[in-house]
Order: C-alpha cells, then structure tokens, then sequence
C-alpha cells in the first residue's frame, strides 16, 4: 500500500516537473519568437521604442486572451501587423511576455508628491491627468500606463524626437496674414483640422490659407537638465508610475482609420 | 350618297380598330425599343460605350479603357458639379464597402455589394426597384474577411454575379430572382467569388477569389442560359503540363499554388483574345517551400475564348513574396512605339511598374517604373525585373503595392494612361507555417511605415513611360479612375473625396467629401434626360453627381 502511495506520488511528481520544463521551453521560445518578430518595434528588453512598453501588460489581471488577439489581429491604424502563425507560437510569445512582467509600479525612489508638483507646474497646461488639466498634447494618465521610464525620459527630454501621430505641429498662415499654431488632427488635399493653442478644434480650407508651415518639431519644448532637474524628473517619473495601476494598459490612444 | 350607318360603323371601326393596332404597333414599338434596350445583346457589348446611355461592363467596354465620349462635363464647367442623389445600404464591410460598378441599361443602374447583396435602381434618383440577397453560410473563410463584391455582367435580360462562397448566379434583371446558381469551388477549402464576370460572345468568363488561403487559380467559361462549363484553364500548370518545372515536383503544392483571377480581363473581338491576370502565389510571404518562377501567378495571361487554350503569358513578378497579385484590368489600345503601329496591352502593376505589352505577341515593349519602388529599377534583356532590394536595404513598397485593383484609365486622344499610385514603405516578415484548407495561408506578417506612406493620381505617358503630371494625396489611395473625352479625370481618395481634374494638366477642378474612404470603387458615367452624371460608391453609399439644370 505503501509503496503505491509512493509509486503514485513519484509519477505525478514526475508530470509536474515535466510541466514545469515545458512552461519554461515554451517561454523560451515564444522570448525567440519575440525578439525575431516583435523587438524591432518594443525593443529587445520589451520595454518598448516605438511601440508600447510591454513588460506592463499584466498591471491589469486576465489580460491574456487580449494580449492574444492584439497579436492576432493586430493594432488598426498603426504599424502593429496582424499574424497569421500558428495558435501555439502566439501562445508562446503571450506566455514570455507574461513571464518579464513587471506588473508592479517600477521602483523609483522619488518623491510622489513633488512630482505632483512638478507635473501641475510644467505639463498640466497641456496634458491631462485623471480627466485634469490641458488637451493639446496626449493624455498622459494612458499614455504613462504604456510606457517604461526610459522611454518616456526620452520623451521628455527630447520631445521632438518622440513625436506622436495626431500632435504633429503646424502653423497655418490666413489670407490676412494671421498665423494660427496648434496640433495637426487630419488633413486632406482641400483642408486641413487642428487643435490650436487654445485648444479650438477648427477646420481650415486650404484655398483660404497662405501657408501651411510643419515643423519637425513637437510644439512641447524639451526639458533638458537645466529646466528640469534629475531630481525634479526621477520625481516627475514616479508620480507618472503610480498612473500605471490605474489605468488599463495596452490601450491604443492612436488608433486612426482602420484601412 | 348616303352610306348605311352600318357601314359609316364599320368604317369608323375600322378607323378605330386601325388606330389602336398603329397605336399599339407604336406603342410596342416604343416597347420593343425598351425592350430591345433591357435585353442586352453581344452587339451591344461590342458597341460598348458608342451608346452613351449604356454602361454594360465594369469597364463600360471590352478595351479596359474606362474612358467615356460624354463631354457635357469639361474642365469650364466641372467646379459646377453637384449631388443629385445618394443611395444608402443597409450592409457594410469593415473598412471596404462599394467596389462594384453599376451597370446602366435603360435608364435603370445595377449594382451589388457589400454581403452579396445587389440593388436595381432608378438612374434619376437612387430609388431602388428589387434587391437581392444572397444567404451566405455562416463558416465563410476569404469571403468572410473580404465580404465584398466588385459587380455584374449582363447579357439578354440576365445579370450575373459571383459570390463570397465561391458561386455563379444568374438573376432576372426585372426581379432580381435567382434563375440558376452553380458552384464555382469549395469555399471551405478557401475560395471565394468577388469578380464580375465578362461576357465574351455567347458566353460567360468567370474569375476566382481566395489566393491568400491554399486555393488553385482558375479561369472559367460557362452557358449564360443554364450555367453549364464549356471549360477551365487553371493557373498553376498541373503535373507534366508546361509551367509546371516553375513548380516543386509536388501534386499537393501545385493544388493550393495561388494565382486567383480576382479582377475583371479585356477582350479584343479582333484578335479574339481575352486577357486576365493572375494573383499572388500562396503561400503569400513565404516561398522556400515553393522555389521556382511559380507560373502563371502574378502574370498576364491571353487565352482564346473559345477554347481556353493559353495563347502567351508573361510574368511580371517571378516567385513572388510580396503578394504582388498582378490582378488589373488590362487596357488595350493601338499606339506608336518606336515609329511603329503596335496593337499593345498596358498594365500599371502592383509591383510599382507601368508595363506596355504587344497583345498579339506579349513582347515587352517598355517596363518602367511608376512609383518610387527601391525593389528594382529596370527590367533585364529577358524583361525580368533586376531586384536591388529584397527588403534587406530598407522598406519596399507594401503588400497592397503601387497600385491595386482599383482600374486606371486610358484617354487615346491624348494618349495619357492616369492611375492611382500609392507610395509605401513596409517590412516584410515571412514565417514558416502549416497549412491547412480554409486557413489564412499569408505565412508572414508586413509592418508599415504609415508616416512615410502617401497616394497620387498620375498620369503617364505610355510610349515613353514618363509622368506627366502627379496630384497628390494624404494617404495611399484605392480609388479606381475615369477619364472623358472632355478631358476630365475623375478619381477618389483615402480622405473620402471624390474629384475632378483636368486631363492635361492634373489640376484640380472639383471635390466633394463622401464621408468615407473610397476604398475599391471606380466611377462611372452616363447620359439620361440629356444630363451627363457621374456615379461613385464610397462605403455604404452610391452618389451620383450633375451638372445644375439650367
């Protein structure tokens, strides 16, 4: 009797070691599969260069099957492609993912409250927060949930290299002379839709205008050290951190015309 | 004299009765004319658009042309179009939407869409007469992800249409009742129908759908009356056959090669010559498991109506990984190259270049680029592309090229062929992957680069493939085009706009927002009541536009 226990104890000790090494091969190869189809994009580290972050997924619980079917289909709109392989290996790069999931906020060791602070004083004229604050630039209670600290330092540090589709900024110059500076929203070969600086969403025919002037760069000027300290910016970050387990992530703030 | 009443009765009723017979010989007459006008002949067809009234192919005519005699609207005058109505379904594609062009015979348009379902309606005012809807099974495979339909055929007082699960039906053009339905292939398996079908003489020619799932291209003929099939020319060559050394030594490869014939071909009654082109080989971005040219895909093939008996063919991407179908209407024409009269098919190619062939001979006459594609420059001595860039020195044009299937257009008098171009920048990524019948087979994924990506209307001159004249537009662009012996070109964008331009120069005369990409569909034009109007379908909507009554 004895020995049956122990015999019936060895065997599914033995299914679940043999589990076990399947889950890791199976991480293993969806983090090869990853890096051959996806870091180009969120970066090897999947903390994300042009695309999202992705080592935040999991902020939010029962995230796989949406992590799945964005792999899936893809994001419409953006440079996110659809795949066609098979069920398994998508299941494996789901399962790597889950795997450097870093769900908590990111340890930062700076001051919440002054970034608080920081954020009223600097970026709250044209970002929002939790519904609070400017709409010129993106909403960052979305934008932060999606992105690592080192992609959105870059952000802030050079904002024009970073810029994001929908905020392209232009000047429009009227008929009369006027010069209108805002944010471009769509555009076609007859006119053309900004947000100006403040904030009216107006649409303008082209035969009404002079000029249309874009520039390369982003209407945020970047804070470079000496207009926001390390300090001032590791705080900042970890005011933006706590926004992380807030709001939904893997959200698609972007998302235009599907084709 | 006195005449017996009896008589003055008679021979009133005799007037009377001879009154009414002429007035209703006039009358059938007159009916017979309507009726001669609903019951479309192959003579008609042959005429083509010598009768302004009529639109009786997706081309308006055998030439894929796309160029109307009508000059009611010129460049003085076309800043004054209008809406004169607007028609609305009640079914939808995600992201597509109309790619059909209406037919006209007798005043009444027909047109299908979306789902499979299709309309008669009154060319005055968009109000419908019948509508028909096909009851789709609910596993579709290509035909569910691409749910549209690019229009009917007419021959007698028959339309005929394929549909998302790969049939052919014939339908009563005063009802819309179904007289016969055939199927055409296994949908299950991947295949689909989208093509109008062209009828050639007596009868029909019918393409497939579903070459980015493992399915055989095939070109179809078949009986209009009963929906019999006089024969079959597949696209990729069977076991033994020639084409097939292109090919694995592999039965099960040859029998999910690709090569769907999606889009519409030309026929030139003189030469008795149909020209179709082919798709994509499949699977789409992959092609270890397929190495060799992989005829007759993405190519040109000219067969004899008659029998299906392939005349020539020429391949414009060998073995290709881009899913570069070469599905285009062909447009024929006679031009001077070279100092020389030469009967020539020309075809603006997915792979971004403009190609002018001899149609009795498929010779290469010129291969030109009409895109700023970096996948090759110049075509070699054996009018093969010479490729440059396989993708590896960065982004090449993306899987939907540098044209599509939205048709272009051809005015002979100025000699100017006009096509909607799209500029893109993409990655490939192909990825081995089993295949399974009814499958998506693309093996692969694309990534584009949507901020460098932008569309024109172009206008090129085809003895020397130069460009003319370009009109931008924000984003690459779908729209088929249509020139006017006016000079007018009219052409859409991904915006939703819907406009006209001078021929000549490329200036832009006239727009109107529609509300929706004009993602597939092709204009089209017609004279009733002696008003010229010009119909376009954008997303859920048919719109036609006129000139103001005066």
């Amino acid at each position: 009797m004895q020995l049956l226990a122990l015999a019936i104890f060895l065997f599914f000790n033995a299914q679940a070691q043999n589990s076990q090494d399947g889950d890791a091969a199976v991480v293993q190869a969806g983090g090869a599969l990853f890096r051959e189809r996806c870091a180009d994009c969120h970066g090897a580290d999947a903390k994300g260069v042009s695309g999202p972050d992705l080592t935040r997924l999991w902020a939010t619980p029962g995230n796989e099957a949406r992590v799945f079917q964005t792999i899936r289909s893809g994001v419409p709109g953006s440079i996110m492609p659809a795949s066609s392989a098979p069920d398994s290996e998508l299941q494996a790069i789901v399962a790597y993912l889950r795997s450097i999931s870093t769900a908590k906020t990111e340890d930062s060791s700076g001051s919440v409250a002054n970034g608080a602070r920081i954020l009223a004083a600097h970026c709250a004229s044209c970002h929002r927060v939790n519904n609070v604050g400017g709409r010129l630039g993106p909403d960052l209670s979305r934008l932060a949930a999606s992105q690592s600290n080192q992609v959105l330092t870059r952000a802030i540090r050079e904002a024009s290299a970073s810029l994001t589709s929908g905020y392209e900024s232009v000047t429009l110059t009227t008929r009369d002379g006027r010069q209108i500076r805002g944010t471009r929203k769509g555009e076609d070969p007859f006119s053309i839709q900004i947000m100006d600086t403040h904030e009216r969403l107006q649409g303008y025919l082209k035969a009404d205008l002079k000029e249309v002037i874009r520039e390369k760069k982003s209407l945020m000027p970047d804070f470079g050290p000496d207009q926001l300290s390390d300090r001032d910016l590791n705080d900042l970050l970890a005011f933006l951190g706590t926004l992380r387990t807030r709001a939904p992530a893997n959200q698609n703030p972007g998302a235009v015309n599907q084709r | 004299m006195r005449k017996p009443l009896v008589r003055v009765i008679g021979s009133l009723s005799l007037v009377i009765l001879l009154g009414t017979v002429l007035g209703r010989a006039q009358e059938e007459k007159r009916a017979g004319a309507a009726t001669t006008a609903t019951a479309v002949t192959s003579q008609d067809l042959l005429n083509g658009l010598k009768n302004p009234s009529s639109w009786l192919t997706y081309s308006g005519d055998y030439s894929g042309q796309r160029h109307s005699p009508l000059k009611q609207i010129t460049p003085e005058n076309a800043h004054r179009l209008s809406a004169q109505w607007t028609f609305q379904t009640e079914t939808m594609a995600r992201g597509r939407g109309f790619e059909a062009t209406p037919l006209i015979v007798d005043g009444v348009l027909y047109a299908t869409g979306p789902n499979d379902f299709a309309w008669a309606l009154d060319a005055r005012t968009g109000r419908p007469f019948w509508r028909y809807r096909r009851e789709l099974p609910n596993n579709l495979t290509y035909g569910a992800s691409v749910p549209v339909n690019r229009g009917f055929a007419v021959l007698a007082d028959r339309l005929f249409m394929t549909t998302l699960d790969s049939h052919l039906v014939a339908l009563d053009i005063k009802t819309g009742g179904v007289l016969w339905d055939i199927a055409l292939a296994d949908y299950k398996a991947g295949y689909s129908g989208t093509v109008p079908p062209l009828v050639v003489k007596d009868r029909l020619i019918v393409g497939s759908s579903g070459g980015d799932y493992p399915t055989r291209g095939f070109l179809d003929a078949y009986d209009p009356t009963n929906g019999k099939r006089i024969w079959r020319f597949n696209t990729v060559p069977g076991p033994g056959e020639p084409g097939s050394e292109t090919w694995p030594p592999s039965a099960e490869q040859i029998a999910r090669g690709g090569g769907t014939t999606w889009v519409v071909g030309s026929y030139d009654p003189e030469l008795n010559t149909l020209y179709w082109g082919t798709g994509n080989p499949n699977p789409d971005y992959y092609g270890d498991d397929r190495k060799g040219d992989n005829l007759y895909t993405c190519s040109l093939i000219a067969i004899d109506p008659d029998t299906g008996q392939l005349k020539w063919y020429y391949q414009f991407t060998p073995h290709d990984l881009h899913d570069w179908d070469s599905n285009h209407v062909p447009v024929l024409a006679d031009l001077t190259i070279a100092g020389q009269r030469r009967k020539v098919v020309m075809v603006a190619n997915r792979n971004g270049f403009f190609y002018v062939l001899d149609r009795i001979t498929g010779k290469v006459l010129l291969g030109k680029p009409f895109t700023d594609t970096t996948w090759a420059r110049e075509l070699g001595p054996d009018g093969h592309p010479l490729i440059v860039n396989d993708g590896s020195k960065g982004c090449i044009p993306d899987n939907w090229g540098g044209t599509n299937f939205m048709p272009p257009s051809f005015d002979p008098s100025l000699r100017l062929f006009f096509v909607t171009a799209r500029e893109t920048c993409a990655t490939f990524v192909p990825e081995h992957q089993v295949i399974a019948p009814g499958r998506f087979s693309l093996s692969g994924t694309v990534r584009r680069d949507l901020d460098k990506a932008y569309g024109a209307l172009r206008a090129i001159d085809p003895t020397t493939g130069e460009r003319r004249w370009e009109f931008k537009f924000q984003s690459p662009s779908f729209s088929g085009v249509l020139s006017t012996a006016a000079g007018v070109v009219f052409d859409g964008d991904n915006e939703g706009n819907f406009m006209a331009f001078d021929s000549r120069t490329g200036k832009n005369l006239w727009h109107y927002q529609t509300g929706s990409p004009i993602w597939g569909g092709a204009p089209m034009t017609y004279l009733l009541d002696d008003r010229q109007y010009v119909v376009i379908g954008s997303g859920t909507n048919i719109t036609a536009f006129a000139l103001p009554r005066e």
